[in-house]
């Protein structure tokens, strides 16, 4: 049998990166069939202000993982409007790696996703806002709490308010005390939420 | 002793599902990803997974099609979700779990299950 040699990952040499480097070219080679010229290209569009849309489009048919990663990086320094519209666009696929390559991204843009934040929180779609509550997690924003408390007391739907809870119990303070125990109180028959309320509550008692 | 993973980077979920299982006598440990699960599963010996599907770093479905194909465990892994869709339920089965399950999972549900995977119960 005849062996079939795998073909190297073109390499992309400074001066070739130098050919042509302009916003517009660098979009051209987010396209480019070779990987290393589309991380190239993803790393360049940092500098390119109005560069979002080409990135976010690229990002949702990106298949190379390491490729994404240079996006996602580059949607995050960038982030303007059409970088969290294309963020929050990603928390709706049906790829899973993608929707949590997301969540971690939004994280990093606190000020930029807070003014959006309720208005994900009351999405239609009930895995959108547990993904809004996983955005939460490590959102370094005033606001997270009574975001949280906001679910836990409104949400109908029992897996968004889990979500929430399991959150509250590592961030939550007295604050959220009253909130807590109507949750436990809304979901009676609901074990993980009794269970959940209860670990949180002794938690914000010892603290 | 049969030896249970937990999979699932929500703490009080892990703490929530090891409450139970070893109240019914079972072994548990967890990860709190697919990466880490890896690690464990190349190290160790585990009867049973319970997998989430969304984690940060490797979700479920990468980290048992991985399980799967590198022949690291066959045995039966039953993974939790908050996704009710008929899609979501065919990608898990596609990855390797043999049950899918949706959120919230009650005690005698998530122990009933256990059995059924481990053969300690006939449906």
């Amino acid at each position: 049998m005849a062996f079939i040699k795998k073909q190297p990952e073109k390499v992309i040499e400074q001066c070739e990166r130098k050919r042509e480097r302009n916003c517009a070219s660098f979009e051209l080679q987010l396209s480019d069939p070779n990987p290393t010229a589309r991380r190239w290209a993803a790393r360049d569009l940092a500098d390119c202000l109005d560069s979002s849309a080409a990135l976010v489009a690229q990002l949702l048919r990106e298949q190379n993982s390491s490729v994404r990663e240079i996006i996602l990086t580059t949607l995050t320094k960038l982030g303007d409007e059409v970088a969290v519209a294309g963020l929050v666009n990603c928390l709706r696929s049906e790829d899973a790696a993608l929707r949590n390559e997301a969540i971690e991204a939004m994280k990093m843009l606190p000020d930029e996703v807070a003014p959006i934040m309720s208005q994900l929180l009351q999405d239609t779609d009930s895995d959108v806002r547990i993904f809004a509550v996983n955005v939460l997690e490590s959102l370094q924003h005033e606001q997270v709490e009574e975001w949280l408390n906001e679910v836990i007391e409104h949400d109908a739907h029992v897996n968004v308010c889990a979500t929430a809870v399991d959150l509250l119990g590592e961030v939550g303070t007295s604050y959220s005390w009253e909130a807590l125990e109507n949750l436990k109180a809304r979901f009676p028959d609901e074990p993980y939420i009794s269970f959940a309320s209860d670990l949180a509550l002794k938690r914000i008692r010892g603290s | 002793m049969k030896r249970i993973l937990i999979v699932d980077d929500a703490a009080t979920m892990r703490m929530y599902y090891r409450s139970i299982l070893e109240g019914a006598g079972y072994q548990v440990d967890e990860a709190i990803n697919g990466i880490e699960a890896m690690e464990k599963s190349l190290q160790e010996f585990f009867d049973l997974y319970i997998v989430d599907v969304n984690m940060p770093k490797q979700d479920g479905y990468s980290f048992l099609s991985e399980l799967r194909s590198r022949d690291i465990s066959q045995n039966p892994a039953m993974m939790i979700s908050t996704e009710a869709s008929a899609n979501d339920r065919m990608r898990a089965l596609v990855s390797g779990a043999n049950l899918y399950l949706v959120k919230p999972i009650k005690p005698d549900q998530l122990l009933t299950n256990c059995r059924l995977l481990l053969g300690e119960v006939h449906e």
